[in-house]
């Protein structure tokens, strides 16, 4: 379990990857987007100021999921007309990364599921139903949303995505899925909803007149 | 499960009713007459009953 | 976790209220849901405002009825439900309106930071906690439509079109007076699940049926709460049991009784102890028309005598003044019973009134010795009768058993007339009354 020590690019300050499958991290100091090749780090981009947003979650939170613990190592910013959400990068304990969805205190765990065959963004509608994982999906909303930025340790890069669109999906059975349309390949991620409380959440942020 | 009150209550109306069955209790109009004397078997005239099981025409129609 | 972690240069400051003022009328205005709200309305002036606009955009103005009443749980109140403390940061009034009546209701919006939101609604009295829902219910079409939500199902019971008409405090969404949305209410009391379509988004939301008491206890306010007005469309029937458990609960007593009556029928002795027929003459000569019967005995325990008097009588009757006299004791029991028995024809066609026959039970008679005493009267107009003295010892009365079962009957037929006229209360306020007030 070594973690590798770097040094910013750009700064120079000292840069620890908590997490061996994180590609891409944010510089604290300068706000510097690295990414890690086989040598060294590479700085690809900068993180403007996060606005502020009002997650509970923060870096370094933790938590259960399914008897699993989690740490909470990075996030993805978006915000849509209807206000924002995080995709807060968790890594469980045994290494695997999945997502936690963070949107006006609605929680959700996903994990990627490669290897779909997955409509085009032009081909989807509400009400259309698609099958994965032998459990049947009907599209619930599709949101076009802008990426605001990032913060701590992804296991993928990711910066400065111009409109992403997104669409959600539900199961009759609690179970919901979410098509990514960032990169040309849409990503496929297939997960759940989950109580605030049953996550056992530790770390969490302070609110003002809030305990 | 069951209105505990109610099956209660169902019980001791089937308890009455056992009581009621076992002690030959019974709703008809009676007097009780203490010391009736022996005498009575020889003079049955002589023997009044309370007064207020007067006899009433009941003619018909 | 590592001690290597480079210290955060400015660590994150902790989300705070925000205090800004109206553009409107300057007033002070508290945003307390951390960047959540969409929505604001200053409560000063009525103006709707775009919470997430730094300026905070004018987007409506509205006037407000005059009068109209202050929230009952004021803005910014703190209160516990179900174990996590919220505040009160938005309220609404929003109406229906059937058969040209306006129905009014309240809704309160609830929050809390980690928990998010919840929603509280009133409606002339009766309460309901309100969340959105995660999953989709399934719904079903018919003769009343359904929805099928976390494995319970949920009857159809009003869609209408709603109408904002105030709103104050702040909303993670667009609020604007006069919005219309469709609201579809299906109920499994005591839980309701709410369908609203407006501004093309669907939500479905599942409230359950809050008492005030409860209300009043987790926000802390000050005195009783109103009593709730007529009947809810969630509201819970106030019988603790189920109709189904009742009429089980009376069919399991009725077996029983069943049971006692045979068991009593089987061990009843019912001895015949003295039997003779008599003749009475009316037209007699004068003479003590009293007599007594011979000595006969009573054995057993303390039960009852039953004295059959049958008596071959038409158009007539016959008067029997009786004394079971206890040889021993002088205790004795007196009574009198007739037996009388007319019949005819008229209009209607023939018609008995009567019976050839009487029966009584002399309650609770110790074993003995006894005799009865015989003062038989008839009709003087009439000729002869014969009639015949039949005693038992020791019978069953059935008439008891009738009684009883009166007696269980009784409370269960009131249990369910309640019953049936709550539900009927409930309905009567949806699109499916019960009864059709119209007919006839």
């Amino acid at each position: 379990m070594t973690q590798p020590i770097a040094n910013c690019p750009n700064c120079g300050a000292k840069i620890v990857f908590q997490w061996s499958s994180s590609v891409q991290t944010v510089c604290t100091y300068c706000k510097s987007i690295l990414v890690r090749t086989d040598i060294d780090l590479k700085k690809v981009g900068q993180v403007a100021d996060l606005p502020p947003d009002s997650s509970p979650i923060q870096l370094n939170t933790e938590g259960i999921y399914r008897n699993k613990a989690f740490a909470v190592a990075g996030r993805i910013l978006y915000e849509y007309e209807q206000g924002g959400w995080n995709e807060w990068h968790i890594v469980m304990n045994d290494g695997a990364s999945a997502w936690l969805s963070d949107a006006q205190d609605e929680y959700a765990i996903s994990f990627a599921f490669p290897d779909q065959i997955l409509p085009a963004a032009t081909q989807i509608e509400v009400g259309q139903q698609c099958t994965w994982n032998n459990q049947t999906f009907t599209v619930t909303v599709i949101t076009q949303a802008h990426y605001k930025g990032v913060e701590g340790e992804l296991p993928f890069q990711y910066w400065d995505k111009t409109d992403v669109t997104f669409v959600d999906l539900r199961s009759q059975t609690g179970k919901f899925a979410t098509l990514d349309y960032s990169d040309e390949q849409p990503a496929l991620y297939l997960g759940e909803f989950v109580e605030f409380d049953d996550l056992k959440l530790k770390n969490l942020r302070q609110f003002e007149g809030w305990s | 499960m069951f209105s505990p009150l109610y099956l209660l209550y169902g019980f001791f109306v089937l308890g009455c009713v056992g009581m009621a069955e076992y002690r030959g209790w019974s709703m008809d109009a009676m007097n009780e007459v203490k010391n009736v004397p022996r005498s009575i078997r020889d003079n049955p005239g002589a023997y009044r009953g309370i007064y207020s099981s007067y006899h009433h025409y009941t003619g018909g129609k | 976790m590592s001690t290597g972690t480079p210290p955060l240069p400015n660590p994150p400051a902790k989300p705070q209220v925000k205090s800004l003022h109206c553009p409107q009328c300057g007033a002070a205005i508290t945003l307390r849901s951390f960047q959540q709200a969409v929505t604001v309305v200053c409560e000063s002036c009525h103006s709707v405002l775009d919470a997430r606009d730094p300026t905070l955009k004018i987007l409506q103005q509205f006037q407000a009825a005059t009068g109209e009443l202050a929230p009952i749980v004021p803005l910014g109140t703190r209160g516990k439900l179900r174990g996590t403390d919220y505040e009160v940061i938005g309220f609404q009034r929003r109406s229906i309106e059937s058969d040209g009546v306006r129905y009014d209701w309240h809704e309160y919006l609830l929050f809390n930071p980690y928990k998010g939101f919840r929603y509280l609604s009133e409606y002339q009295g009766h309460w309901n906690d309100i969340t959105v829902c995660k999953d989709l219910p399934i719904l079903r079409t018919g003769l009343v439509p359904s929805a099928n939500y976390l494995g319970e199902v949920y009857r159809h019971f009003q869609t209408a079109e709603a109408t904002t008409g105030y709103v104050i405090g702040e909303f993670p969404w667009q609020v604007r007076v006069g919005e219309r949305a469709t609201v579809t209410d299906y109920v499994h009391p005591p839980r309701v699940l709410s369908c609203e379509q407006g501004s093309g988004e669907t939500t479905w939301s599942v409230g359950e049926y809050t008492y005030p008491q409860e209300i009043w206890k987790a926000f802390n306010l000050p005195g009783q709460p109103p009593e709730p007005i007529g009947v809810f469309e969630n509201q819970p029937a106030p019988a603790t049991v189920s109709l189904r458990q009742a009429w089980l609960a009376f069919l399991l007593l009725t077996v029983f009784l069943l049971g006692l009556m045979a068991f009593n029928d089987m061990v009843a002795s019912k001895e015949p102890v003295f039997s003779a027929n008599y003749q009475l003459a009316p037209g007699a000569p004068k003479g003590e028309a009293s007599f007594v019967t011979d000595v006969f005995e009573l054995k057993g325990r303390t039960s009852n005598v039953e004295i059959k008097t049958a008596a071959n009588v038409s158009n007539s009757w016959i008067y029997l003044n009786y004394a079971l006299i206890n040889q021993d004791t002088g205790k004795a029991w007196d009574f009198g019973r007739e037996v009388s028995y007319y019949s005819g024809r008229d209009s209607d066609g023939s018609w008995t009134e009567g019976s050839r026959s009487d029966t009584v039970i002399v309650p609770s008679v110790p074993p003995g010795h006894y005799y009865l005493r015989i003062e038989p009267e008839a009709d003087a107009r009439h000729p002869q009768i014969s009639y015949s003295v039949l005693i038992r010892r020791d019978v069953p009365v059935f008439k008891f058993y009738g009684y009883a079962l009166l007696a269980l009957f009784l409370p269960v037929l009131y249990v369910t007339f309640k019953s049936i006229s709550f539900e009927r209360a409930r309905w009567s306020e949806s699109d499916h009354p019960i009864l059709q007030t119209e007919s006839d």
